[in-house]
């Protein structure tokens, strides 16, 4: 399966744009009270530009990069991110991964998102494979 | 070199009651059936589309028993059953006693700040499931953005029979409340 990527292949990129709806919903689903996720006076408050998106949703979307470019052939096994850079709803975020290498019917991915700014806010690496994609 | 958070501080409070804990099993607890309704609301709302996390049947033939979570949903739930009573949580709206201490009562500000996860095993609806949190790291480090400590906790999701579905290691970033140092 991993005959069909090369390292430096990218997946195609995941054009987002987060909405103060979706973080409402994402509080809501995860049941987080967390308030610079929903309410803006009170972020402002902690110092920040606005409501900041979690952390977790930042995750999830670099994620889809990968379950969405790769395909149900393949299962993420581990992931590692760092958060550099808050970012603030509404927000236009792009994530990109890259594969940097190939193991047998394994592969590592790597992980970053661009905000509208121009910053890496956000960047890390998975690993990925094809065994066991499915119980 | 070693550096402290500034005697005196909320986070040097916070530090010096929280350090010393650090290698303790914070908690270990059920956290009930994770329920296809829950899965499909995570989906939907990071925009995953995929019919896996939805239909039973496309989950059954993609060869999972029943409808999978998207990859972190397990690491993004922030309380599980019917969560803390509003009087419990703090000014911020982070719960008092949540898994993550984050210094009840003294008003720091929290942030995530990264996460390493090791996906074990799919994880399914109809999964009753067992949460351990143990503290592995309490960090001071002086950032550009001033003093912060950094905690890190494990947390192994496991199912009922004991097969162990995640295990993640969660960082947050804590920093004094604002205007202090």
């Amino acid at each position: 399966m991993s005959d069909n990527f090369r390292v430096g292949d990218e997946l195609p990129r995941l054009r987002h744009t987060v909405t103060t709806f979706q973080l409402f919903r994402y509080s809501a689903v995860t049941w987080n009270p967390h308030r610079i996720h929903f309410d803006e006076p009170h972020a402002r408050e902690e110092g920040h530009a606005g409501l900041a998106l979690h952390s977790h949703l930042r995750a999830a979307l670099a994620l889809r990069c990968i379950t969405e470019g790769l395909g149900p052939a393949w299962r993420v096994t581990n992931v590692d991110y760092r958060l550099r850079k808050p970012v603030y709803a509404p927000a236009e975020v792009v994530y990109t991964a890259r594969i940097t290498v190939i193991d047998g019917d394994s592969m590592t991915v790597e992980l970053s998102e661009e905000s509208p700014s121009g910053e890496v806010g956000f960047e890390g690496t998975a690993r990925v494979s094809t065994t066991g994609a499915a119980t | 070199m070693s550096f402290t958070p500034e005697p005196g501080t909320p986070l040097a409070v916070y530090y010096a009651e929280t350090r010393p804990r650090t290698g303790a099993v914070l908690s270990r607890r059920s956290l009930g059936t994770l329920d296809p309704v829950t899965i499909g609301r995570y989906a939907m709302t990071i925009g995953a589309t995929d019919p896996v996390h939805y239909d039973p049947a496309a989950a059954r033939s993609a060869g999972y028993a029943d409808v999978v979570a998207p990859p972190n949903l397990l690491a993004a739930m922030v309380e599980w059953g019917i969560g803390t009573p509003e009087d419990r949580l703090q000014p911020d709206g982070t719960p008092v006693d949540g898994d993550v201490p984050v210094g009840g009562g003294l008003g720091l500000r929290v942030m995530g700040a990264g996460e390493e996860m090791e996906l074990v095993n799919p994880v399914v609806a109809g999964t009753e499931l067992v949460l351990e949190t143990t503290l592995e790291a309490v960090t001071p480090k002086q950032t550009r953005g001033g003093t912060c400590v950094f905690v890190t906790t494990l947390n192994t999701f496991r199912s009922a029979d004991g097969a162990v579905l995640n295990r993640n290691r969660r960082t947050v970033v804590l920093r004094n409340p604002a205007g202090e140092s």
